[in-house]
């Protein structure tokens, strides 16, 4: 049998019209250089045979870097199927996988439900798990402490010391209940009014949200979520969940090249999801609390919309499309509301 | 779509190398046939829990070389799964041995984060040899052959250099990076050469500065006289963005690739902010309606759009080149090479 290609020597860059000759026990003897009219012998010479790959050329290459091209991929599958070793129906599997329309939209449908079920319960369950197993001195080391934000964003506060002892003695026997979590308070400012809690326990409230708050329960609400964002360890969490998603996503698109604005944007609202949950986790453990202490749960909810009228007022206000919840790293305040008052039922 | 099934026949064409020409690149792929393999290569690295991820990257791989076409030849990806394999073990133990330092003796950590920076270029430079080496156009191989000081230069000091003139030497970072690559890479025994100026790359930086200023001084203007303006600014800011993005894409790509030469031989690029911007556009949209499955068919489109705007103007025969010295590389370096990949 001969089949038509192209031979390439390994040693220039010229390519001759060849023919490949295969004999009755199926082994590649020669080949035919046809402008040359000169005969290779490939008698017991070790060669390899490509395996099939969508519609690629197939190539066989032998000792020394040579090379045979052709296109006629029935002649060269059946080569390869005389040739008894291993290797080569483990290929010619994978390219009959490739080939087979059911097991393609099986592979599909099995592959975005276990992504989903990866995304959705996989990866917050690991990060649960391993949040609350990492030892306490590396979940303060895995973030920038108070020190790298006081550097950069933070300004001593201009809160009266009166008015700082007061919310201090007045927090007091809430941070002592959460002695696990090892919760200090500390004022800043430099920041628009917001409350955040660092991983190593730090909550920082900064001047404009005190001096937003109408009331001293609408500070405690607030020092609660803040407590239950430390409880569940959520900052920690977050990183881990980051890093296994930008895992997953360099995976599945093989490379880390691709990793751009196409695999970055999925990867980023994912992160928002994620963020989204822990918020509503933090308000679901704030407004427990409240209840066991015998705080109004108004108060959370008034927080919340003082909050959201703020940031109206300051101009970075939410609009209230759908579309825009999926872009923001909290829960709409209407929603968050929403759980307030399922609680107060 | 039936032009790139259909390859023309390769005995017919052994005289299209000769003298001055223009040979277009051409890649052959089809995105409904790369979703299949992309598919069944995500399947089996599920099931393996990773380990087919090697097997993996030299399918897809191996998809695009093949399919990239020169004139009447493919391009081949060479790599055995198993060097990548070792290498992604190799990268993998040595993370987790870096986080235990970093537990347990968190002095250390300090210290092998001081030898890593000072290994990086050497492991820059061992990588790109091996994707270079792994690649071949013609059954000739591509090679890489790099200094350590260079590398080092390249990586760390002209960046800095560009950082610390508040970015005025910035594009000079960029060609030297450039520079770097492409002089000491070579096709067989042929060096590539690339010739290309500070100023050529300064306009760029200038042009896409340009832009981002008229962009934000008309947008602020307009929302002096309409303060309802604000409300669609966002839209404005992210539209903004995508168009430098895609300019720089278009003339870096555009500049990188006319500056290059294989001795005598020319590259030469036109890709077209529009056509470009289109394709990005139509990717992002189809990948976000169908959740991302449709990631392969648009890495597909990108090359082969980016392919299209490829030309290599030739001077005599691309037959005269040849092969470069075997080179015998310790198992060991190969996956070194792989393990830092960052090409």
């Amino acid at each position: 049998m001969l089949i038509e290609g192209i031979y390439l020597d390994g040693k220039t860059a010229k390519r001759q019209g060849a023919r490949l000759e295969i004999n009755n026990d199926h082994k590649i003897t020669h080949i035919h250089l046809t402008e040359q009219q000169q005969i290779l012998s490939f008698e017991r010479q070790y060669y390899a045979i490509e395996p099939r790959l969508g519609n690629t050329s197939r190539e066989i290459s032998f000792e020394d870097d040579q090379l045979f091209v052709c296109d006629h991929c029935d002649e060269i599958d059946k080569l390869r199927s005389w040739q008894t070793s291993h290797l080569s129906s483990r290929n010619s599997w994978l390219y009959y996988l490739e080939n087979n329309l059911k097991l393609i939209c099986l592979s599909t449908i099995f592959t975005v439900i276990f992504l989903y079920g990866i995304v959705a319960f996989g990866i917050p369950h690991t990060a649960r798990i391993m949040a609350h197993n990492v030892p306490y001195f590396t979940s303060e080391r895995l973030v920038s402490s108070l020190d790298v934000l006081d550097k950069t964003v933070f300004k001593a506060s201009k809160l009266s010391p009166q008015r700082q002892q007061e919310i201090r003695n007045l927090v007091s026997p809430y941070l002592l209940n959460h002695e696990s979590v090892n919760p200090k308070l500390v004022f800043r400012s430099g920041m628009k009014a917001n409350a955040l809690a660092l991983p190593n326990g730090v909550i920082v409230f900064t001047d404009d949200f005190v001096n937003l708050t109408q009331s001293n329960d609408e500070l405690i609400s607030i020092l609660f979520h803040e407590l239950g964002h430390l409880k569940h360890k959520h900052m920690t969490q977050r990183i881990i969940q980051d890093a296994m998603l930008t895992i997953i996503v360099v995976f599945l698109t093989g490379d880390v090249e691709t990793f751009d604005l196409l695999t970055g944007l999925p990867t980023l609202l994912l992160d928002l999801a994620y963020s989204r949950e822990f918020e509503t986790e933090a308000d679901t453990y704030a407004l427990t609390l409240l209840g066991k202490h015998n705080i109004s749960l108004r108060s959370f909810a008034d927080a919340m919309t003082n909050l959201e009228n703020y940031y109206i007022h300051e101009g970075v206000g939410e609009s209230s499309t759908t579309m825009s919840e999926f872009f923001s790293t909290h829960p709409k305040t209407s929603k968050r509301i929403k759980l307030v008052e399922g609680f107060e039922n | 779509m039936n032009q790139y099934r259909d390859p023309p026949p390769l005995e017919n064409s052994t005289n299209l190398t000769q003298g001055h020409k223009s040979l277009g690149f051409d890649f052959r792929g089809d995105g409904m046939e790369y979703f299949k393999i992309w598919i069944v290569n995500i399947l089996l690295t599920i099931l393996t829990l990773g380990i087919y991820s090697a097997w993996a990257t030299v399918r897809n791989k191996r998809y695009f070389y093949s399919n990239l076409y020169l004139d009447t030849d493919n391009f081949r990806y060479l790599a055995d799964p198993i060097t990548i394999l070792k290498g992604r073990l190799i990268a993998l133990a040595a993370l987790i041995a870096y986080y235990v330092v970093g537990v347990f003796a968190p002095i250390f950590s300090a210290g092998l984060a001081i030898i890593l920076f000072f290994f990086i270029p050497f492991f820059f430079n061992r990588s790109v040899a091996f994707t270079n080496r792994m690649s071949s156009y013609k059954n000739i191989q591509f090679r890489f052959k790099g200094s350590y000081g260079q590398a080092f230069m390249v990586i760390y000091i002209w960046p800095m250099l560009g950082i610390l003139t508040l970015g005025i030497l910035y594009p000079l970072a960029l060609l030297k990076a450039n520079e770097y690559y492409v002089r000491n890479s070579s096709y067989g025994t042929s060096h590539f050469d690339f010739k290309a100026t500070y100023k050529d790359y300064g306009i760029i930086f200038l042009t896409a500065l340009g832009i981002l200023l008229i962009g934000g001084l008309l947008s602020y203007g307009v929302t002096q006289l309409d303060p309802s303006f604000v409300m669609i600014s966002p839209i404005v800011f992210i539209a903004l963005y995508f168009a430098l993005i895609v300019y720089s894409i278009v003339s870096f790509s555009n500049l990188y690739y006319s500056s290059l030469s294989l001795v005598d031989h020319k590259f030469d690029s036109s890709l077209k902010f529009s056509a470009l911007a289109k394709v990005i556009l139509i990717n992002l949209l189809l990948t976000i309606i169908t959740f991302g499955l449709y990631l392969p068919a648009a890495k597909v489109r990108m090359t082969k759009y980016i392919c299209s705007a490829l030309l290599l103007h030739t001077a005599g025969s691309l037959d005269e080149f040849s092969a470069a010295e075997k080179q015998n590389i310790g198992a060991l370096g190969e996956e070194l090479g792989q393990a830092f990949d960052f090409t």
